[in-house]
């Protein structure tokens, strides 16, 4: 099967430019692989070929656009089609990204435009990602036949420091969180530190013992050292490692690297990666992420610092109830077909959400999916000038269909406002881009920038309680008849947690009690931890869960109050803390469409008409 | 009317399985490093009969996991491997020696419908790491305490010797491993003193300094009464690895005629002495058979260059125990004994009765004993002092405890919260049943409270752990 591949890639005179199979040693040979501790470099036996010949191979099945359609006529194809295709796309990435001409980056980028045009959104994102190269190198792009190419932007050449570290030095090893991405063929796919091609041995072991684990009938979890934690996730045909000093559990960490696969998830989709993987074992993802380390890395500095990934809530900015009802008001007038969720962002903190009717009776927004967008946006500078039209997958809710996703800041050049509105229909961008105009104008006219410019999070003072240092306060589905997106409120952390080594302990506390009050096996309902340098108490109910910090020397006694009081002023602002009633609207779907743009528009159609009796 | 599912009608029940030894192995990387070679590497295998591949593949995963883990601190490489079944403990015993013991997670086997195989589900979190690495470096202590370093095997008879001592340690001792019942006194690894007015331990403290005049041969004496030690000689970390044999196998062997209590008659085969109750717990069990050897269990302790090898004999009066330690060059004689068990005997049966006498005075003194509100465990890291009241007694076979594993496990997670930083600290915790887990810590001490009053309130169980701490602690300051 897989030298199939090989002579049919050879007979399209494309090479490829993988190492063959042998990346991936077997479980008996483990010795073998042992040996590769010692050498840093794999051999790459097989050649690179530059060659910009492409016998692009015109398939002749009907329109797909939607995934798991495609899926099934691409099952019926003869398998030899398949690969061949597989392989073009692959050798038009490299052509645009080996020249450095404008003019052929154009007939390239059009290429992979045109191939988007009237076929399935893996070619899509390949075109999108082929873009998004061009981007990290500098070069603006500038479009004709699509609206993907109306998002023209510039973006400085990456910085890439972490990416050359010396991986055999102490600074190496120091790192608090290593995490590295892999394919089962033991491929080299992401690095948060050190160039894969450096780690490519060190990744080749880790797959090693994944794959010997395995074939006792096993499966690996995780490995301890006096120092390290590692932890092994395998999910379809990627392996995810984690390798911690951060003294963090397995589980959270395990739950980290989910996020991390969430995210190439939410960039490839779960179908493209496995449909890749089963043409082409030792396939090399990075050249289709190639240009997206950077929201990898983005995201795990972000769940390193930020707690609504610990908590899987959502932070929103605090916001006068009148304020947020009327910013929800002027999204719930700018919608368009097809338009499912409307989201204002400012400084990564959520300002409103509506959604489309029905999506919300179906599913509501998952934290997780949340938290990637905000962190695609917040990763990427790129998205600062202008607007984007981007193809998205929202993993939790559907890991293999896309959402378009329109992005736009409302208030450059500052770029703390922004605009995120998604789309189940790709061919949507003017119609939504119309929606960002409305909006722009209702905001303008309503004065809301300099308000929301106003807003700020809180100060733990507020809550008037002396002891109190800082907390994090989770309802769980608050009101009680919305089925809501989880959210969470904290105030901003200040003395003694002003510095990062400070704030990261206290986050370390945090996490450390969570994890054992939400232990798989023993769980706990309180815990009252009393140290030199702080006390804290973690609670969880069946109506919230709370964690607070309080000075060391706070009586038990004192503390008890301290939360009493606590709740209370909660209560009290809890208007202005959450999203409290999500707001919905409903589009008139359009019945063209409704055989494009994925699973959603399917809803659509079969659930309109119930719907429309309630 | 009854209605009988089909469940309950095929009688079909869960079965759930505690952990167990799955495989225990001594290793050394450097030896049969060619290829084909690599079962050289393999001193002990437990169970035996693995055939000799799997014993290469288990042993190979163990050297690769060190390894991949050196990638990332080379000088502290993987202390344990989570798997979905076991969980597997390496322990660097000796340069390049390395012990590993893999246990089976717990499981539950859920039978299946239809005549098809049950599903089984591991329970993946249940094992603490803490509590299982300490059993595997309890293991090599003992090991160590009747045959010295593995190196020192290896420079007598070379790999042959080391193999065959492996062999006959291991196969005995890891029959008497209960790994269902270990917990945090493990960890610990702990010596219970037994509490004693000033008078009487002045008593004992004279006997000891009595008996090693008398008997210039011994080196070292430790006394116990009641499985708790009095008085000891030895270095601390040799006397907790001995108190551990003596405790958990040693007494637990000779513990029925004690049972029959001091007033039962003299067994028969002492039956000729009527001056005393001692006997012999090793060497001879009767002096007057002709045909007794006078052979004595061999012990290593460390001494400031290394390590000394000693005669254990250990002489037991009532309750009252002495371990007198000789040095290994001296054969020891009839005479010898003799001398000892006319002196030592009618001493240690006095003694025996005297402290016994004190012990049902101080209980009288403390009151009726009911029921208390709590339970607790306290451990002292600076003498290894150690007090359980949940552990009704602890043999051999079986450590019954009074409480609920899964309090037990809570307790064992608030000992690694403790370890995780270096400072003084207190930990409160409700579990899902209601019980509430104090955990204290301060200094070198360790306190862990269970108690049992669910309705409580966090203050009054502050409240409550205070009037422990000075009933049982007056003199310990531990954070409030």
């Amino acid at each position: 099967m897989e030298r199939d591949n090989h002579q049919e890639g050879e007979a399209q005179g494309v090479k490829i430019c993988d190492p063959p199979c042998e990346s991936n040693p077997p479980a008996d040979t483990l010795a073998t692989s042992l040996s590769l501790l010692g050498n840093h470099m794999f051999p790459d036996p097989v050649e690179r070929n530059n060659s910009t010949t492409v016998n692009k191979q015109e398939l002749s099945n009907p329109i797909l656009s939607d995934v798991t359609e495609e899926e099934k006529s691409v099952d019926a194809e003869p398998q030899s089609n398949q690969v061949t295709k597989l392989e073009a796309e692959e050798a038009e990435i490299s052509e645009c990204q080996n020249n450095a001409s404008s003019q052929t980056l154009d007939e390239g980028t059009e290429d992979a435009a045109t191939d988007n045009d009237r076929s399935d959104s893996g070619e899509f994102v390949v075109a999108m990602l082929a873009k998004a190269k061009l981007e990290e190198q500098g070069i603006g792009v500038k479009g004709r036949s699509s609206p993907l190419l109306e998002a023209g932007i510039q973006e400085s050449p990456a910085f890439m420091s972490h990416r050359d570290e010396d991986v055999t030095a102490e600074s190496w090893r120091q790192h608090r969180k290593h995490v590295f991405v892999l394919s089962e063929a033991g491929k080299p796919i992401y690095s948060r530190y050190g160039s894969e091609e450096a780690l490519s041995s060190t990744m080749g072991v880790m797959m090693a013992l994944v794959s010997f684990v395995q074939s006792g009938d096993n499966i690996i979890r995780s490995v301890y050292s006096a120092e390290h934690t590692v932890v092994f996730l395998q999910k379809g045909p990627l392996v995810l490692v984690c390798v911690s000093n951060s003294r963090q559990t397995e589980q959270q960490l395990r739950g980290e690297l989910l996020y991390v696969y969430y995210q190439i998830i939410s960039m490839l989709t779960q179908a493209s990666i496995s449909r890749i993987f089963e043409h082409k074992k030792n396939y090399d993802l990075r050249r289709l992420l190639a240009g997206s380390e950077k929201i990898l890395d983005g995201l795990l500095n972000l769940v390193d610092s930020d707690p609504s990934f610990l908590l899987a809530a959502v932070h929103c900015l605090p916001l006068a109830s009148s304020l947020r009802d009327s910013l929800s008001q002027i999204l719930l007038k700018a919608i368009t077909p097809n338009l499912v969720f409307s989201i204002l962002i400012a400084n990564n903190q959520l300002l409103t959400i509506v959604q489309e009717k029905t999506v919300i009776e179906d599913a509501r927004l998952e934290p997780a999916d949340v938290h990637l967008l905000l962190n695609l946006i917040g990763a990427s500078s790129a998205f600062q000038a202008g607007e984007i039209w981007t193809p998205i997958c929202l993993p939790l809710f559907n890991p293999d269909c896309y959402f378009y996703a329109y992005i736009s800041y409302l208030d450059p050049p500052e770029c703390t406002v922004c605009l995120l509105l998604l789309s189940t229909d790709k061919e949507a961008f003017y119609a939504v881009a119309e929606c960002k105009r409305k909006i722009e104008e209702a905001m303008t006219a309503q004065n809301s920038l300099s308000l929301i410019a106003k807003v700020q999070s809180y100060s733990v003072s507020q809550v008037g309680v002396s002891d109190l240092r800082h907390f994090m306060y989770k309802p769980f589905d608050v009101p009680d008849n919305y089925r809501q997106l989880t959210q969470f409120t904290s105030p901003e952390m200040e003395a003694p947690y002003s510095s990062e080594e400070e704030k990261m302990r206290l986050l370390d506390l945090y996490r450390y009690m969570h994890s054992r009050i939400h232990s798989t096996s023993r769980p706990l309902k309180l815990i009252y931890h009393v140290a030199e340098r702080e006390t804290l108490l973690a609670w969880v109910t069946s109506k919230f869960e709370l964690y607070t910090c309080f000075s060391p020397l706070v009586t038990k006694a004192c503390a008890i109050t301290a939360i009493t009081k606590l709740l209370r002023w909660i209560k009290k602002e809890e208007d202005r803390l959450f999203i409290r009633y999500p707001q919905k609207y409903s589009t008139t779907p359009n019945p063209s469409k409704s055989s494009r743009g994925g699973k959603s528009d399917q809803q659509d159609s079969t659930e309109n008409g119930f719907l429309s009796l309630l | 009317m009854l209605m009988i599912s089909p469940r309950m009608a095929s009688g079909m029940q869960e079965k759930q399985y505690t952990p167990s030894l799955l495989n225990f192995f001594v290793y050394n990387p450097s030896f049969g490093q060619r290829e084909g070679e690599e079962e050289k590497k393999i001193l002990f295998y437990h169970p035996s009969d693995v055939e000799k591949n799997e014993k290469i593949r288990n042993v190979g995963l163990c050297e690769a996991i060190v390894q991949f883990t050196r990638t990332f601190c080379p000088t502290k490489p993987a202390k344990s491997l989570h798997t979905q079944k076991n969980r597997q403990f390496f322990f660097e015993a000796e340069d390049n020696f390395w012990i590993v013991m893999v246990v089976r997670n717990p499981m539950i086997e859920k039978p299946n419908k239809d005549g098809k195989p049950p599903t089984v589900e591991y329970q993946e979190e249940e094992i603490l790491d803490t509590v299982y690495g300490a059993v595997v470096r309890q293991c090599y202590s003992m090991y160590k305490l009747f045959n010295g370093t593995f190196g020192r095997a290896m420079e007598a008879g070379g790999v042959e010797l080391l193999i065959q001592k492996l062999e006959k340690f291991f196969y005995r001792y890891l029959q008497t491993l209960h790994l269902q019942s270990c917990d945090l006194l493990d960890v610990f690894g702990g010596i219970s003193f037994f509490p004693l007015d000033k008078m009487t331990y002045l008593k004992i403290q004279s006997f000891v300094n009595r008996v090693e005049e008398s008997l210039s041969l011994i080196k070292y004496t430790a006394f116990l009464y009641n499985d708790q030690l009095i008085w000891s000689g030895l270095e601390q970390d040799d006397m907790r690895i001995l108190y551990k044999y003596l405790t958990t196998s040693l007494f637990p062997r000779h513990s029925e005629p004690e049972l029959a209590g001091r007033d039962s008659p003299l067994r028969p085969e002492v039956a000729g002495n009527l001056l005393h109750y001692g006997r012999f717990l090793t060497g001879p069990t009767n002096l007057k058979d002709p045909e007794a050897k006078f052979r004595f269990p061999k012990i290593f302790v460390s001494t400031e260059d290394g390590y000394e090898e000693l005669h254990l004999i250990v002489y037991k009066a009532m309750s009252a125990a002495a371990c007198f330690m000789i040095s290994a060059s001296v054969e020891l004689t009839r005479d010898f004994c003799e001398q000892l068990d006319g002196l030592v005997g009618p001493q240690l049966t006095l003694l025996a009765s005297d402290i016994c006498e004190q012990f049902t005075v101080n209980r009288r003194i403390s009151g009726p004993e009911k029921e208390p509100q709590f339970k607790f465990i306290y451990f002292n890291h600076m003498n290894l002092a150690e007090k359980s009241t949940i552990h009704m007694r602890k043999t051999a076979s079986v450590c019954l405890t009074s409480v609920h594993p899964d309090l037990m496990k809570i307790l064992g997670d608030i000992n690694c919260d403790f370890a995780r930083v270096d400072e003084d600290e207190e930990i409160i915790v409700k579990a899902m049943t209601d019980y509430w887990v104090v955990g204290k810590k301060s200094d070198q001490r360790e306190l862990y409270v269970i108690l049992n009053q669910k309705n409580a309130n966090l203050i009054e169980v502050n409240e409550e752990v205070k009037r422990l701490c000075a009933t049982q602690f007056n003199n310990i300051f531990f954070l409030d």
